[in-house]
């Protein structure tokens, strides 16, 4: 009976991490993934993903609004797109960020995202190793979770559906996600305010 | 089948399996050990009695100038005590280890679908993957051939440097040694009963003796007329295809194209059968072989020797 409780918490949090997960598309470049920031229609993926300065995002449900690349920063592998048009953005459902500092090794994650094109794709792992980088942040986590091309830019969270990192890679079977503080700083040297940079309701 | 209550039962139940096995990674892997022994990453090992660490013996790739990293970061020099590479085991003795001993779990842990994860420390921390076991049977025979208690084989990443490092409950608690190196690199559990015999085999003689004869043997299946003239117990019989030059069966005079049908009552029918009656404690003891040669029954007795220890493995494994 103990199985019931476990697949239905991981059943809504998949149903609440598919929400704030974009499918990001650019130009003939294959599929990579998005994780909603703000309500107001930021979306970060990896640079490698947003190649093009123009980008169609798929959400969820189904709708599709286009996009602008408004920063990009190679060396960190990430990217902000905004949300130009294409649709209304209201109802656009905004990840709740977590710290990735409250991470333990052996502590469970979920990403979600579109491997080899399978679309809100889920996968189940733990924490592999926190790579240590400045002040007690971690500079990568890595992560035993089974991950494909199609995962890139897409969330990892937590046991509660916070994020913690941007899928960003595969290494060595690991999945290699750049953790949410990192992005932080991007988005703070790229001009956005901290509504967009800090952290709601984590 | 959610009841009204599974909503709020569900809620924190993620959270606190994920509580329950990043404080079984901080408990059990402060047992566990980064063993310097190889060019390239440190292999694991886990401290398994006070002063002892146990390991995987392909991992250990030099028998001297042999350190240990434990949990707090201390770097140790170790001593081989010794390597069984039939079962792919090595126990090392460190003086001055402060590191918590292992805490082992029942052996009735070992069940289908346990969720289980591997610990290793092929650096400075501790790092994790997540799985379950996937396939639980009895006493099994390696290819080299060791006697493994139980056969445990796990579904679960053994990444670079995983090897030799424990497998453990949910709670912490260690089930076994991890090891790539005994199955084509496919993830095993070596239980803990086995590290338990080898580690004491190890400690009191520093290596493992096992029967030998020196004999290269293939099954084959004897023409129905030779069985019925001989009346031999079954239709099957071992081909001697090498013998090594001085070794017991050498010395006793067997040679390649014999067949051996039976040793004194018990036929044999397949190399394996034979190798479980080569145990530690035969050596020194004569057995009666009887054996098919040109056609004509005879029989041979054999005094069962003391295997050469076995040279370093080039296995492949992690």
């Amino acid at each position: 009976m103990i199985t019931d409780p476990l697949a239905h918490a991981l059943a809504e949090l998949a149903g609440d991490l598919r929400r704030n997960t974009v499918e990001v598309r650019t130009g003939g470049a294959g599929v990579g993934s998005g994780v909603i920031w703000t309500a107001d229609g930021i979306v970060i993926t990896n640079a490698h993903v947003a190649r093009s300065d123009r980008a169609t995002l798929v959400l969820w449900d189904g709708r599709t609004l286009s996009g602008q690349v408004t920063a990009r920063d190679r060396r960190r592998d990430l990217a902000a797109i905004a949300v130009t048009g294409g649709g209304p953005i209201d109802g656009l459902c905004p990840a709740t960020i977590g710290h990735p500092s409250t991470l333990r090794t052996g502590d469970l994650v979920i990403a979600l995202g579109n491997p080899l094109g399978i679309t809100g794709a889920l996968a189940l792992g733990v924490v592999h190793a926190l790579e240590p980088g400045d002040a007690g942040r971690p500079r990568w986590i890595r992560a035993d979770i089974r991950l494909a091309p199609g995962n890139s830019g897409g969330p990892l969270a937590d046991a509660r559906g916070r994020v913690v990192g941007v899928n960003t890679m595969i290494a060595g079977g690991l999945g290699i996600a750049v953790p949410v503080t990192t992005v932080a700083r991007f988005l703070g040297e790229a001009g956005f305010g901290r509504d967009a940079t800090g952290w709601r309701a984590a | 089948m959610a009841g009204p209550s599974v909503d709020s039962a569900s809620a924190g139940v993620l959270e606190s399996l994920s509580n329950d096995l990043a404080g079984a990674v901080e408990r059990a892997g402060q047992s566990v050990v980064a063993i310097h022994a190889r060019r390239r990453i440190p292999a694991s090992g886990i401290h398994w009695r006070p002063g002892v660490v146990a390991a995987a013996h392909h991992t250990i790739q030099r028998d001297e100038d042999i350190t240990v990293t434990i949990a707090d970061g201390t770097t140790l020099p170790a001593s081989l005590v010794g390597r069984d590479p039939t079962t792919d085991l090595a126990v090392l003795r460190i003086d001055g280890i402060t590191a918590p001993v292992a805490r082992l779990a029942d052996a009735s842990g070992v069940r289908v679908g346990a969720l289980v994860l591997a610990l290793g420390r092929p650096g400075p921390a501790v790092t994790a993957s997540l799985g379950v076991i996937s396939a639980v049977g009895g006493e099994w025979r390696t290819w080299h051939g060791g006697t493994i208690d139980r056969f445990v084989r796990l579904d679960i990443s053994i990444y670079d440097g995983f090897s030799g490092g424990p497998l453990v409950d949910a709670a912490g608690r260690v089930l076994g040694i991890d090891t790539s190196g005994l199955s084509r690199g496919a993830a095993l559990a070596i239980p803990a009963s086995t590290v338990n015999r080898v580690a004491d085999q190890l400690l009191a003689t520093g290596r493992i003796a096992r029967g030998y004869l020196g004999l290269g043997m293939q099954p084959i299946r004897l023409p129905e007329s030779l069985v019925e003239r001989l009346r031999l117990p079954n239709d099957l019989g071992l081909m001697v295809v090498s013998a090594e030059p001085g070794s017991p069966g050498d010395r006793a005079g067997v040679l390649i194209g014999d067949i051996l049908v039976a040793v004194g009552d018990t036929p044999v029918t397949d190399p394996s059968e034979l190798l479980a009656m080569l145990g530690p404690d035969e050596i020194g003891k004569a057995i009666s072989v009887r054996l098919v040669r040109g056609g004509q029954p005879t029989t041979i007795s054999i005094t069962i020797g003391e295997r050469p220890q076995p040279q370093r493995s080039s296995r492949r494994g992690r």
